[in-house]
């Protein structure tokens, strides 16, 4: 088991093929569940490419989820190929994120919080009132086909496809010296800035990074469920990914995937025994950030490294 | 290459130097000194542009103002700069620490393998994580970092700041090194041995303002400066010196 956490790679690909194996096998309802985990994985992860690597906790993500959602729907819907629309949704997304990254990364901390929660409110607020384009509350539905016409199965494993490339992209980038020069800047840019590098331009970059994988996530959400709703792009579509990322454990690469796998699984459970489940989860979250800051991630690796030989 | 004329700066409505004249020449290794809060890491921070504002003055690198830069820009016309925290992106390797730096000289003096060769210590170290490395083999780290840049001048803010003695030696190895391969350098520091072995000049700082320029043997021999900036003795220096 150790050998899996010192080879990420080797670990990457082992999950890879599981996961394929795992989809074909599914039965329908197991199916759904997995393809909808898989996107709330790539969605979570590019919150924390931004959150533990480069340094910026964004509280407005679901912006470039939601345009991703909106820029497929739309595209579709004025009857691009449906080829093409799946790549304008992360366009859309991108352009968004390059233009509100702009003006986020002139800002720090909780200032530059509190300004993606602004572009996010800002974008909801124009898909849920701009009724001729975006349908309003009522949404989009019926604008491409169930699963893109690839049947439950193949689209599953597309969307397995777009998320384990989504997570490598992450990891070569992370790897890359770009990657190394984000880090820094994430973590201490003042002394970034001593070695000749702008903290807006690098950290812009990263956000831009971040944001068009979102819209990758979105464009497959809406691909999924076919519909494009608002609330894609409101406030609990920001916190799932957030709290996500810190169930998983802040500043691990494969905190996401777990955090999400947790979140996504505890969900599903309580919301059927419990009527308050919302108020469980709560706790839950809180207990893992007082009680184990690196999240499960965190206490997963603990008991890997516990049990493995010393020396 | 390096000239501050009547440099005047602040914090914020704090002023912090009332008057720094300055020279640092090509080959040359420059120290300040002066008491705690004399404001040695302030003309440094001058020179960066960081954090600190120049109000008045010139601040100039080979010809090129630097007053009102941004730090990057500072760092781009070839100068390095190792702060006085030395803090390193502790989460990263040793190697991937010395693998974020892009050179900007022309000179292209320092590589990787160059700068593992002056410093063996963190070729040892390379695929240990720097938040784990004690303050001194952080401290070679940092300069190490700031090597890579291939600066013109290399400006180090008290390097031996709350490193033990047997560190300093190693420190002072360094910049030995540094100094027998023609690296300009100017040093914020309070560590005599330091000047002694390495300092071609010497400023002595108090409050803001320049009060004494010239080489350590001239410093030795005005006495009434010592005694008056320095809160050192004759005695005290010769004692440092054994």
């Amino acid at each position: 088991m150790n050998i899996l956490v010192r080879h990420p790679v080797v670990a990457g690909a082992l999950a890879f093929v599981a996961s394929a194996s795992i989809l074909v096998l599914a039965n329908d309802v197991w199916l759904m569940r997995l393809t909808e985990l898989l996107i709330w994985i790539l969605f979570a992860a590019s919150l924390n490419f931004l959150i533990s690597f480069s340094g910026m906790v964004s509280f407005g993500h679901a912006a470039y989820f939601g345009l991703g959602c909106y820029g497929f729907a739309l595209s579709a819907k004025a009857g691009v190929p449906i080829i093409v629309a799946v790549m304008i949704g992360p366009l859309v997304a991108t352009f968004a994120a390059a233009i509100y990254g702009a003006l986020c990364v002139r800002l720090n901390k909780i200032y530059f919080a509190m300004l993606t929660l602004a572009c996010a409110e800002i974008t909801y607020s124009v898909i849920h009132q701009w009724y001729d384009l975006t349908g309003g509350d009522t949404g989009l539905t019926q604008f491409a086909p169930p699963s893109l016409d690839l049947g439950a199965r193949g689209f599953a494993l597309l969307v397995l496809a777009c998320c384990a490339g989504g997570l490598l992209v992450i990891r070569l980038v992370l790897n890359a010296p770009l990657g190394l020069v984000i880090r820094s800047v994430g973590e201490n840019p003042g002394r970034a800035a001593a070695l000749g590098f702008s903290q807006r331009q690098v950290q812009w970059v990263a956000f831009v990074i971040a944001g068009s994988l979102a819209g990758v996530a979105g464009t497959l959400y809406s691909a999924f469920q076919g519909n494009a709703f608002p609330d894609y792009a409101g406030m609990r579509f920001s916190l799932a990914p957030l709290v996500m990322v810190i169930l998983g454990g802040l500043g691990s690469f494969f905190g996401p995937v777990i955090g999400a796998i947790v979140e996504k699984g505890l969900t599903g459970v309580l919301s059927h025994y419990v009527v308050f489940w919302e108020l469980i989860m709560g706790v839950v979250v809180i207990t893992v950030t007082v009680y184990s800051p690196h999240g499960f991630w965190g206490l997963i690796k603990r008991v890997i490294n516990k049990g493995a030989p010393r020396g | 290459m390096l000239i501050m004329k009547d440099v005047w700066a602040s914090y914020g409505h704090i002023e912090a130097l009332h008057g720094i004249n300055l020279e640092v020449h090509a080959g040359e290794v420059v120290c300040l000194i002066g008491r705690n809060g004399a404001g040695k890491t302030s003309t440094v921070r001058a020179i960066v542009q960081d954090e600190i504002r120049v109000m008045k003055g010139t601040v100039e690198f080979f010809g090129k103002s630097l007053v009102n830069l941004p730090r990057r820009e500072v760092i781009r016309s070839g100068i390095g700069y190792v702060p006085e925290d030395r803090r390193v992106f502790a989460s990263l390797t040793v190697a991937e620490n010395l693998s974020v730096p892009r050179s900007y000289g022309t000179s292209r003096l320092f590589d990787l393998n160059e700068v593992y060769e002056l410093f063996p210590k963190l070729k040892e170290l390379r695929a240990r994580v720097a938040g784990v490395l004690s303050g001194g083999e952080q401290q070679m780290l940092s300069i190490a970092r700031s090597l890579l840049t291939n600066p013109q001048l290399l400006v180090l803010d008290e390097p031996h700041e709350g490193l033990a003695p047997v560190i300093t030696q190693q420190v002072i190895a360094a910049v030995n090194r540094l100094k027998s391969k023609g690296v300009s350098m100017l040093i914020s520091e309070q560590h005599v041995r330091l000047i002694r072995e390495c300092a071609d000049r010497v400023y002595v700082i108090d409050r803001g303002h320049t009060v004494f320029t010239g080489t350590v043997e001239e410093l030795d021999a005005n006495t009434e400066i010592a005694r008056k900036y320095l809160m050192v003795t004759r005695d005290s220096i010769t004692s440092e010196r054994m």
